[in-house]
């Protein structure tokens, strides 16, 4: 039980609007490993950055935001606890690495912030110079002194990633770490963290909506929907026997790039709306194989296997009664 | 139906001349759809808007339906700018938010001068052939989502009734689930209307779906060109081995297999690209030569065109 990083159960997040409550999270439940990957896929809305933000209690103050259970470590995660982990322990990565650095201060600079907030014990400009190397931005010891605009966003998002890991986080979570770039870039910024994940057992967080990404990097993969977990399980237990229509869904969606160039099928509709969610299955609106027990009652999480989990009443036998 | 040679576009910045297309040529016929590939700030979105003449060509010829429309004043453009229309990358930015669904889709009918009577009747009509309903005319973007935004564009693209549409990246800002709808609706138009695409986007499995050549641009130029599925399975240009390497696979089996050709270094300044083959500074292959000699496009067999004479 030991090697479980983190542990976040029920985790119920609401923001206040001027339209309404939104409930962003809906009771999710999920645990990272030591040294695992854990993919979260799921569509724009659908709570894999509210679920991260809320754990790292960065959800500001317009929100609520409940658990059962949050621990890092064992710990319990209290925000004076997460205050003083944020950046050390538990690092992020975000998407836009054009806004996430400070355009006034010099790259250098920056990271030094870092070292010198969370009180580094150690040479902090060796520090750094090691780190940017790492990274792929040489010679460091010049490239410091430049500006977050004398870089490219390639290499913008590789000093945000060498900010991340510069303390020897335990855990870092990626939120669209690689979206905003080109492939080959994209490629570059993989390999970087699969090295560094190598080098220090460090255990991350992956979200992406790029399903090709997820089946490259991930160990084990959630799939998010309205605010949801609707499926849960190994690389391969998602990917090649998907159990929810979602999961199906968007798997169907994506060319398989193998020439055949059969039609996609979509998944109908359109995103859900979070101010009125449905009172069942978050996904029934555009579930092809919905039924009536669907609208009405949420569906309770079904195990598969150790790993694989998923909540649909297609599963449930005593659906099959109510539909009839 | 579109034949462009050798098509330049230079932008003048603080820092210099920026070639953003250079000595660009592609041929597409009718009914077919073009894929133009590569990464941001390779010139595909400069070569679609220079095409469609948004941006005044440097050099270069522009032929459409075999005439040459390259130095065509606007007023004479007109007939042919309602045959060559264009969807944009962004749903969220590309349609006037004071304007309802119905106007935006009426606009082009009025610049074209379309007869009054059957607009409303024709907004109706090609509402229902992008998947929404008449009702919606009515309202507002804000009011749609990103998909349906996107369906508004490509009606408001069908208005005009055009021979030819530019996409220019359409689903890149669309989520996963999304982005098949789109393609689909694509993909039926051009079947029942016959439409012919240029498809430029940098999701490069999309546009394998999707298109009958593909075009591959670095730097302002295209280094090579072949059937879409010719292009993916043999690759021969070394920027596009490396390319194609990098995408990543939804297949945790076939993922683990693949071999990723990294590339070397930081894409150069389109301000001061370099000498000779414009990819020999990050080129695995680069021979001294690289550097002096102007690499063209070369038939290597079966019209896959490349441009790299070593290969």
């Amino acid at each position: 039980m030991n090697d479980e990083i983190l542990r976040v159960e029920d985790l119920r997040t609401t923001f206040t609007t001027s339209a309404g409550e939104v409930k962003a999270l809906n009771g999710v439940t999920f645990s990272v490993k030591r040294g695992e990957v854990l993919g979260i896929a799921g569509e724009s809305g659908s709570g894999k950055s509210t679920a991260m933000l809320s754990v790292m209690g960065l959800t500001g103050e317009y929100s609520k935001v409940k658990a059962d259970k949050m621990t890092f470590m064992g710990e319990e995660l209290t925000p004076s606890r997460v205050k003083a982990l944020r950046g050390k322990n538990i690092a992020m990565v975000f998407q836009d690495p054009m806004t996430s650095l400070n355009p006034v201060l010099t790259a250098g600079y920056q990271l030094e912030e870092a070292l010198k907030r969370h009180h580094w014990n150690g040479n902090i400009k060796e520090r750094v110079i090691d780190i940017l190397t790492k990274v792929g931005i040489v010679p460091a010891e010049q490239r410091m002194k430049n500006y977050p605009h004398e870089f490219s966003g390639g290499q913008r998002q590789r000093i945000m990633t060498a900010m991340s890991i510069i303390c020897n986080p335990e855990l870092l979570i990626a939120d669209e770490p690689t979206t905003a770039l080109d492939v080959t870039v994209q490629a570059q910024i993989l390999n970087l963290l699969r090295e560094i994940r190598k080098a220090s057992g460090m255990s991350m967080i992956l979200i992406t909506h790029d399903l090709g990404v997820i089946a490259g990097e991930a160990d084990r993969v959630i799939a998010m929907y309205g605010g949801r977990i609707v499926e849960e399980g190994t690389v391969r237990e998602i990917f090649n026997s998907p159990k929810h229509p979602y999961t199906m869904g968007l798997l169907r969606s994506v060319p398989k790039n193998d020439g055949k160039r059969e039609r996609l099928i979509p998944i109908e509709g359109q995103p859900p709306d979070l101010l009125n969610p449905p009172e069942g299955c978050p996904f029934v609106k555009r579930c092809p194989k919905a039924m009536r027990i669907c609208l009405r009652q949420k569906p309770v999480p079904l195990t598969l296997s150790g790993t694989h989990k998923y909540s649909c009443w297609l599963a449930q036998k005593a659906a099959k009664e109510v539909k009839e | 139906m579109l034949e462009v040679n050798n098509l330049t576009k230079y932008f003048n910045t603080p820092s210099g001349k920026l070639h953003a297309c250079e000595g660009v040529s592609l041929s597409i016929a009718k009914g077919e759809t073009l894929g133009l590939v590569g990464e941001s700030g390779c010139g595909k979105t400069t070569t679609g808007r220079t095409i469609i003449r948004l941006y005044e060509p440097d050099e270069g010829q522009i032929i459409f339906d075999g005439h040459d429309i390259t130095h065509l004043t606007q007023k004479k453009l007109l007939p042919f700018r309602k045959k060559i229309q264009m969807i944009f990358q962004d749903p969220y930015a590309s349609l006037n938010p004071r304007m309802t669904a119905g106007d935006i889709i009426r606009e082009p009918m009025i610049v074209h001068r379309l007869p009054k009577d059957e607009h409303t009747d024709r907004v109706n009509h090609l509402l229902k052939l992008v998947g929404l309903n008449s009702e919606q005319a009515g309202r507002y973007p804000h009011e749609f989502s990103g998909g349906q935004r996107q369906r508004i564009g490509i009606a408001r693209a069908l208005a005009a009734e055009p021979e030819m549409i530019i996409c220019d990246e359409p689903i890149s800002a669309l989520d996963v689930s999304i982005q098949a709808q789109i393609v689909n609706i694509l993909e039926d138009l051009q079947k029942s209307l016959g439409l012919t695409y240029l498809f430029v986007a940098h999701d490069l499995s999309m546009v394998r779906h999707i298109s009958t050549r593909v075009a591959v641009m670095y730097l302002g130029s295209i280094v090579e060109t072949a059937e879409s599925d010719e292009l993916y399975t043999r690759p021969l240009h070394p920027y596009t081995v490396s390319l194609l390497s990098s995408v990543p696979v939804p297949d945790p089996d076939k993922s683990a297999m693949r071999h990723i050709i990294p590339l070397k270094g930081e894409i150069p300044s389109a301000v001061n690209p370099p000498s000779g083959c414009k990819f020999h500074t990050r080129c695995p292959n680069a021979k001294p030569e690289c550097s002096s000699i102007t690499p063209v496009l070369q038939d290597k067999g079966s019209n896959h065109l490349c441009a790299c004479p070593f290969v």
